[in-house]
């Protein structure tokens, strides 16, 4: 439903197909007649843009939206788990990210004449997939702080350039100050990149195992905190009567 | 009429215990100070099986609080109730697997999308099997009248055709007990019409149905029992015949004004012999009816005090279930 009211409003162009395209044509710009991993940034980053803004549409400005709609208390009301409905449109808006993030392949690889070699295609669609999930379970486990606010909007916007940057899939993350990189080693979709790029360059070591071990159990642990939240949080909404404002 | 799977079938199908709800906000940022609001102080009543009950009272009175609590969207501060048996603090999906919630008004649906949609979203939202769900729509949409714009997009649907839309959708589950919060606010005549038919029919049909309305003739005509509630209590609970005679000994004078102030209506309230006073606006004339013990003899005096205005026309009436209302919520 939240996927059938967001195309009805012409607006979902701009975040999920224009910036995402700009800024890979931006960046392929910069690196002009380069291949390899330069390139693959570009690419992976205009995805990866793609695919986590459509997860917080989602997960949480999809909320914002049932609230300010007043369907939230319907919505609850229902027999469903909120949490469920939640990673179901967490799940399905970061597919169709994907499908953003595939256009972009496409416009690099035919209209910038990117090089871009994948060396083993089906590991790099394994990393994409847990990628994909592991964006997903993070959709949900913020999602519950979504709830309690008016304002899952604003938070949706706040959280959308960290997870970009610090994921590492618009450049390396050794470029970031190193104080950051604990944060950046937290987050699962740091480790599904990474392992899309082994895959890319066909570098199937040790490394890429780790890092679809890691993106997997993140997937996991992102869910089941994500679980765990979503109850504390409905009985709080229930107990304080905060579900109607907005 | 069943009630699917429940071990055992419970002798009513609400049962409200001494239920109360405190709201506690705060204001100021530095130096915060809590307010609290004890919006129901303590309700306790019975629905039957098969029974329209309604929940009568004035703004703020506490009767959508208590019909958030039955539907578990708000958690009870203290008390008691149950719904078909099962707890509304702890057995939350129980409940809401079996209940229709009809709140209405213009807010409450994907306006981007058909009525049929709609439906289709809460239908799967109720686990509705998809062998039964989109004849199930299909039946909803004839009852309601929404047929012919069933695939029509709701941002164009009037606001009657909302609300019909609201109570298609608070039924799609096949509920055995069904919560309308003031189903008829706001349609114009014949649609609110429509709506209690549709009530009616409901109830024929064998479902409990918790209501509360602001408009006495539609409790009168629908309920077989109603607990008023002022202040966050129940005030009286019976049937609408039985609640009359609460006012069986006064006599109700209408007057039809222009130009009556509110000084006047006080002067009329301050009169030992009257019980309440009552004004409305229809258009520009001034409505005011006035409950008495003194039946017609009391005309004389009212037309006295009310000499500064222009009396178009002056009659007593029978006291009605809005009389008693307010005599009790006085």
């Amino acid at each position: 439903m939240s996927q059938l009211h967001f195309f009805a409003d012409p607006q979902w162009i701009i975040p999920n197909v224009i910036a995402p395209f700009i800024f890979t044509a931006v960046a392929l710009m910069f690196f002009q007649n380069v291949s390899g991993s330069l390139a693959l940034y570009a690419v992976l980053g205009g995805g990866m843009m793609g695919m986590w803004g459509n997860t917080l549409y989602g997960a949480g400005f999809a909320l914002g939206f049932d609230r300010w709609n007043g369907t939230l208390e319907y919505v609850l009301a229902t027999p469903s788990r909120l949490v469920w409905i939640v990673a179901g449109r967490s799940a399905s808006s970061a597919v169709l990210g994907l499908v953003n993030a595939i256009a972009i392949l496409c416009i690099a690889v035919f209209g910038y004449r990117a090089e871009l070699g994948i060396a083993n295609p089906v590991l790099f669609l394994l990393a994409l997939v847990l990628t994909l999930a592991s964006l997903s379970s993070l959709g949900v486990l913020f999602s519950s702080s979504f709830l309690l606010t008016r304002s899952a909007s604003v938070m949706t916007n706040g959280l959308e350039m960290p997870i970009y940057v610090a994921s590492g899939s618009m450049f390396p993350i050794a470029l970031l100050p190193f104080w950051s990189h604990p944060f950046s080693w937290s987050l699962g979709p740091t480790w599904g990149i990474e392992a899309m790029r082994y895959a890319a360059y066909g570098e199937l070591g040790l490394g890429f195992w780790i890092d679809i071990l890691v993106v997997f159990a993140s997937t996991i642990i992102y869910l089941a905190i994500g679980f765990w939240l979503f109850g504390i949080v409905e009985r709080k909404v229930r107990r304080d009567a905060t579900l109607v404002e907005y | 009429m069943e009630i699917r799977d429940l071990p055992e079938k419970p002798e009513k199908a609400i049962v409200v215990s001494d239920l109360r709800r405190i709201y506690r906000s705060s204001k100021g940022v530095f130096r915060k100070k809590q307010e609290i609001v004890e919006a129901v102080k303590g309700i306790s009543f019975e629905v039957e099986f098969g029974e329209l009950f309604g929940l009568v009272g004035p703004n703020g009175a506490g009767k959508t609080t208590t019909i958030k609590m039955l539907t578990t969207l708000l958690t009870p501060t203290s008390g008691a109730a149950k719904v078909l048996g099962f707890d509304v603090a702890k057995d939350v999906i129980d409940i809401r697997r079996r209940i229709g919630i009809i709140f209405g008004g213009e807010r409450g649906l994907y306006y981007r999308v058909s009525g049929r949609e709609n439906l289709r979203y809460f239908a799967d939202l109720y686990g509705v099997p998809v062998s039964k769900r989109d004849k199930r729509i299909t039946d909803l949409l004839d009852l309601v009248g929404l047929s012919d714009r069933a695939d029509t997009k709701v941002e164009g649907y009037s606001r009657g055709m909302k609300q019909r839309l609201h109570i298609a959708k608070g039924l799609i589950n096949d509920p055995d007990v069904i919560f309308m919060d003031e189903p008829t606010i706001g349609l114009d005549p014949e649609a609110a019409r429509e709506t209690r038919a549709m009530i009616k029919g409901l109830v024929e049909k064998g479902k409990t149905i918790l209501l509360t309305t602001h408009y006495m003739f539609e409790a009168d005509e629908l309920c077989s029992r109603i607990a008023v509630i002022s202040n966050g209590k129940i005030v009286a609970l019976d049937s609408p015949s039985e609640l009359k005679k609460f006012v069986k000994d006064i006599t109700v004078i209408e007057v039809e004004a222009f130009g009556l102030a509110n000084t006047d209506l006080d002067v009329l309230r301050r009169q030992a012999d009257v019980t309440n006073v009552s004004a409305e606006l229809e258009g520009e004339r001034q409505i005011v009816r006035i409950q008495t013990p003194r039946g017609s003899e009391f005309i004389p005096t009212v037309t006295k005090l009310l000499s500064r205005a222009k009396i178009v026309d002056i009659r007593t009436k029978e006291p009605t279930l809005e009389d008693a209302y307010l005599k009790l919520v006085a």
